[in-house]
C-alpha cells in the first residue's frame, strides 16, 4: 500500500513503508534522462534503484535503501538527497553543455602541455598496424616501398640485388 | 518468481543481458521481450534470495546502462 | 550577500540586457561588486549599479568611462583586451608539472594531532625511499614539459632519510646538466633532527627550507609531540640558525629566511594575536593561515581539533587585520592566502598556487612520488592512498612513461572537475575569475571529485577570504590599500635556482 510522505506532494512522491521503498515521479521535461541517470548512479551503492516510464512525460524512480528497516524518516531523507542530487546533475549538465567549447579547449591545452610531444620511446611502442589509419595515397609508405619494381630473378632464379625502380 | 520490468528506453538490452550473465549462478532466469520492456523473471527456492538477486540484477543493469550511455549529449 | 536587483534597479523598471556585457555581481557591505569573465572588477554604489543594470549610463559620464575602461559595456566590449587578460590569467596552462613532491620516508620523530602524511614510527625503515627509487623518480621528473621544476622533499620527516636526500640532490643536479631545466629544491621539515653537517649540505646545495610553527610554544608543543623535548624549541632554534647562515652568506634577510606553515586547529582560533606575534618574532615574512584539511589523522582527531568555518573566518579576519596594522607600523608580514588572491585581483596575474587555479594543479601542475615509487596526482592523493584509497594513484616511476602519467584518465577527470566553468555555483560566482576548486578535497570531504560547493568547507574559506579582501578594497583606506598592493609583489629568490634561466 502506498502512502504519501508528510510535507511532500503525494503526486510527486509515495512510499511503500512495508516494502521499505519510495517512488518519485520525475518530469523528464524538467530533468533530462542524463540527469536522472547521473543522480541514480550516485545512489546505487546505498539503494536498489529501479526506473520506469509510466507515461511519455514522466519517469518513476523507485528507491529502496539496501539497509533493512527504512522507516518514513529515512525514506524522506533519501527523497531529499535524491532530489538535490537530481537538481545538481541537471544544472551541471546544462552548464557543461553551455560551456563545452571552453571546457574542451582548456582541458586540451592543459593535458597537451603537460604531456608534451611523444618521445622516440613512445613512438616505438605505438601501434602503427594495418588498422591504425587509412592511407589511400600511400603517404605513410616509404619511397622504396611505394616505387620498388618487383625483383626480376636471374637465369638461375636469384633476384637482382640491384633491382631498379 | 519475481518479475523485473525494465523499460527499453531506460535500460540497454546489452546491459540486461550482462546482468543476467553475472547473476546466472545465483538463480534461474527467464527472459522475455515486450514492446516496451525487457522482462526478467527470477526464480529461486529461497524467497529472500530471489528478491535479493532481482534487486542486485536491476542495479547492475542500471549501472551498466548508465556507463554505456553516459556523458553529455 | 545577494543583491536585491528589483530594489536597486527600481521596482517596475526594466533591466536593459543589451547594455551590460557579461557580468556577475555580489553585495560587499554598502557596495555592489561586479566582475566580468576576464576578471576585471568594479565596486559600485547601489545607485551606480541600478543605472548600469537599467542601461541608464550616458556616454561621457564618469560612470560610463569607468564601465567602458573595465570592459563592462557590451557595445564597446574590447575583445582583444579581454583575450590578453585571460591569457595572463591562464599562462600556467602552457606548462607541465613544475612541483614534484618526493616523500623520502614516512618515518617521523614527531606526532602531530592533524598529521595528514600518515606518518610511521621510527622503526618503519621499510617506508624509506631507496636511492634507486629516488633516481628513477628524478629521471621521471626531469622529463616534465615544464622548463622549471621544484623538487620538494617531504615525509614523514625527510631528515630521517637524509642519505637519500643527499643522493637525490646530487643525482638530479648531475642529470640536469644535460637537460638544462631551472631546478630548485625545497624541504619541509620539523627541523628537530637538523645539525650543522646537514645544514651545511643544504645550504651548499641551495635547498629552501620550510617548517611548521603552530604559534606560541605551549600550543605548538601540545599539537606536535616530540618525546622528551620541546618541538617548538627545536624548530625555532634552527630557524634562527638558518636565518643567521643566510645573512652570513650575504643574502638579503627580507628575502631569504625560513618560511613556516601554520595549521589552524580549534585551539589556535582564540590565539590569533599570539600566532602572528610568534611568526613576526621568528623573522618570518609570511603567514599562511591554513585551515585544517580532511586528510590523515583528522579523521580520528577531528572532534577535538575541527571547527565551523565561520569561526575560522573570524580568526582569519582578526589575524589579518592585526597583520595589516603591523604593516602600517613598518613590520613586514603578509598573509599568504590574501597575497594569492590579491595577485589575481589587483595584478591580473596568476601566482600559480596549484590549489587555487582553474584547472587545478593535480596531475598537470604537480605530481607526488611515494617512498615506494608510486606516483600520485598530488600529495593529498598520496595521503589518501596511505589510508586505503587508490583513486588518485597514477602509476610507478619504474614502469610508467611520462605521457602515461600526465595523460592518465584520472588526470583528465581532475582537469575537467577543477574547471570553474564546469562547476555549479562557481559558474555564477562573482569570484569565478580568481578562485579554484580542489577535486581531491571534494572527493574526501564530499564523496565525489565534483562535490557540491554549497557544502564545501574550502569554498566557504575561499569566499570568506575574498569577501574580506573586497571589503577592504571597498573601504578604500589608503594605508590599507598600500599594504595590500605590496602583498602582490613577488620578488624572485634567484639564489635557490640551480641552473637554467633565472627569473626576471
Amino acid at each position: 500500500m502506498t502512502t504519501p510522505l508528510e510535507g511532500i506532494p503525494a503526486e510527486l512522491v509515495t512510499a511503500e513503508l512495508g516494502a521499505g521503498s519510495v517512488h518519485l515521479r520525475v518530469d523528464s521535461q524538467l530533468y533530462p534522462l542524463g540527469a536522472i541517470y547521473a543522480a541514480a548512479y550516485v545512489f546505487l551503492d546505498r539503494c536498489f534503484v529501479l526506473l520506469d516510464r509510466p507515461d511519455e512525460r514522466n519517469i518513476r524512480v523507485t528507491l529502496a535503501p539496501k539497509k533493512a528497516g527504512a522507516d518514513e524518516t529515512i525514506l524522506r531523507t533519501f527523497v531529499g538527497e535524491f532530489s538535490n542530487e537530481l537538481l545538481s546533475a541537471a544544472w551541471r549538465r546544462q552548464i557543461a553543455q553551455d560551456n563545452r567549447a571552453v571546457i574542451e579547449m582548456v582541458t586540451s591545452q592543459a593535458i597537451s602541455a603537460a604531456m608534451g610531444p611523444p618521445s622516440l620511446d613512445d613512438l616505438a611502442s605505438f601501434d602503427f598496424g594495418d588498422e591504425s589509419f587509412e592511407d589511400p595515397l600511400g603517404i605513410a609508405m616509404s619511397w622504396e616501398e611505394k616505387y620498388k619494381k618487383k625483383d626480376k630473378p636471374d637465369a638461375d632464379g636469384t633476384p637482382d640485388p640491384e633491382g631498379k625502380p | 518468481m519475481t518479475e523485473l520490468r525494465l523499460h527499453r528506453e531506460l535500460y540497454a538490452g546489452t546491459a540486461v543481458d550482462a546482468a543476467v550473465k553475472v547473476y546466472a549462478r545465483f538463480a534461474a532466469f527467464e527472459l522475455v521481450e515486450e514492446a516496451s520492456h525487457w522482462i526478467v523473471r527470477v526464480s529461486s527456492k529461497n524467497a529472500a534470495r530471489e528478491t535479493q538477486v532481482a534487486r542486485e540484477l536491476a542495479n547492475y543493469a542500471l549501472g551498466t546502462t548508465i556507463r554505456e550511455r553516459g556523458g553529455v549529449q | 550577500m545577494t543583491v536585491d536587483l528589483r530594489s536597486l534597479v527600481g521596482i517596475g523598471a526594466k533591466l536593459d540586457t543589451s547594455f551590460p556585457a557579461f557580468f556577475r555581481h555580489r553585495r560587499i557591505g554598502e557596495k555592489v561588486l561586479i566582475t566580468n569573465y576576464e576578471g576585471n572588477w568594479l565596486l559600485l554604489s547601489d545607485e551606480e549599479f541600478g543605472r548600469f543594470a537599467r542601461g541608464d549610463v550616458p556616454t561621457g559620464t564618469p560612470l560610463h568611462t569607468l564601465l567602458r575602461d573595465a570592459n563592462f559595456i557590451r557595445a564597446e566590449y574590447d575583445v582583444q583586451k579581454a583575450i590578453t587578460r585571460v591569457r595572463a590569467r591562464k599562462s600556467f596552462l602552457h606548462l607541465g608539472p613544475n612541483l614534484h613532491i618526493l616523500v623520502v620516508t614516512l618515518r617521523c620523530n614527531e606526532t602531530c594531532v592533524y598529521c595528514h602524511a600518515s606518518r610511521a614510527n621510527m622503526e618503519a625503515v621499510h617506508t624509506d625511499m631507496s636511492k634507486e627509487t629516488a633516481e628513477r623518480s628524478i629521471d621521471f621528473i626531469l622529463r616534465s614539459t615544464s622548463p622549471s621544476v621544484t623538487i620538494e622533499f617531504q615525509g614523514g620527516e625527510p631528515l630521517v632519510n637524509f642519505e637519500v636526500v643527499k643522493h637525490t640532490i646530487a643525482y638530479a643536479i648531475q642529470k640536469n646538466e644535460s637537460i638544462g631545466k631551472q631546478l630548485e629544491f625545497t624541504m619541509v621539515s620539523n627541523l628537530s633532527l637538523m645539525d650543522e653537517e646537514k645544514l651545511g649540505f643544504l645550504l651548499q646545495h641551495k635547498v629552501q627550507i620550510c617548517t611548521s610553527i603552530d604559534g606560541p610554544e605551549h600550543l605548538h608543543d601540545k599539537q606536535r609531540k616530540l618525546p622528551g623535548f620541546s618541538s617548538h624549541k627545536a624548530a625555532t632554534k634552527w630557524i634562527a640558525r638558518i636565518n643567521e647562515a643566510y645573512a652570513e652568506m650575504g643574502l638579503d634577510p627580507t628575502l631569504y629566511h625560513v618560511e613556516a606553515l601554520l595549521t589552524t586547529t580549534k585551539e589556535t582560533l582564540p590565539r590569533w594575536k599570539e600566532v602572528v606575534d610568534t611568526y613576526v618574532g621568528l623573522g618570518c615574512k609570511a603567514l599562511f593561515l591554513r585551515p585544517i584539511d580532511p586528510f590523515g589523522f583528522v579523521e580520528k582527531t577531528g572532534a577535538r581539533i575541527e571547527y565551523p568555518r565561520s569561526e575560522y573566518m573570524e580568526f582569519y579576519q582578526q589575524a589579518t587585520d592585526y597583520m595589516l596594522e603591523l604593516n602600517k607600523q613598518g613590520v613586514q608580514i603578509l598573509e599568504r592566502y590574501a597575497a594569492i588572491f590579491l595577485t589575481k585581483i589587483l595584478a591580473g596575474e596568476d601566482p600559480n598556487f596549484l590549489d587555487i587555479r582553474s584547472p587545478g594543479g593535480a596531475g598537470i601542475g604537480q605530481l607526488a612520488y611515494n617512498y615506494d615509487g608510486k606516483i600520485f596526482t598530488c600529495d593529498e592523493g598520496r595521503m589518501l592512498h596511505e589510508t586505503g584509497d587508490d583513486t588518485f594513484l597514477l602509476g610507478d616511476v619504474r614502469t610508467s612513461s611520462y605521457r602515461e602519467i600526465t595523460g592518465h584518465a584520472t588526470v583528465r577527470a581532475l582537469v575537467i572537475a577543477s574547471q570553474r566553468d564546469s562547476q555549479p555555483d562557481c559558474i555564477d560566482c562573482t569570484y569565478n575569475p580568481y578562485c579554484g576548486v580542489a577535486p581531491v578535497h571534494s572527493h574526501k570531504a564530499l564523496g565525489s571529485i565534483w562535490g557540491s560547493m554549497r557544502l564545501s568547507s574550502l569554498c566557504a574559506v575561499h569566499k570568506g577570504i575574498q569577501d574580506y579582501l573586497f571589503g577592504k578594497l571597498a573601504a578604500a583606506d589608503p594605508a590599507t590599500l598600500s599594504v595590500l598592493q605590496r602583498w602582490t609583489t613577488v620578488r624572485s629568490r634567484d639564489h635557490f635556482v640551480q641552473s637554467g634561466m633565472t627569473s626576471a
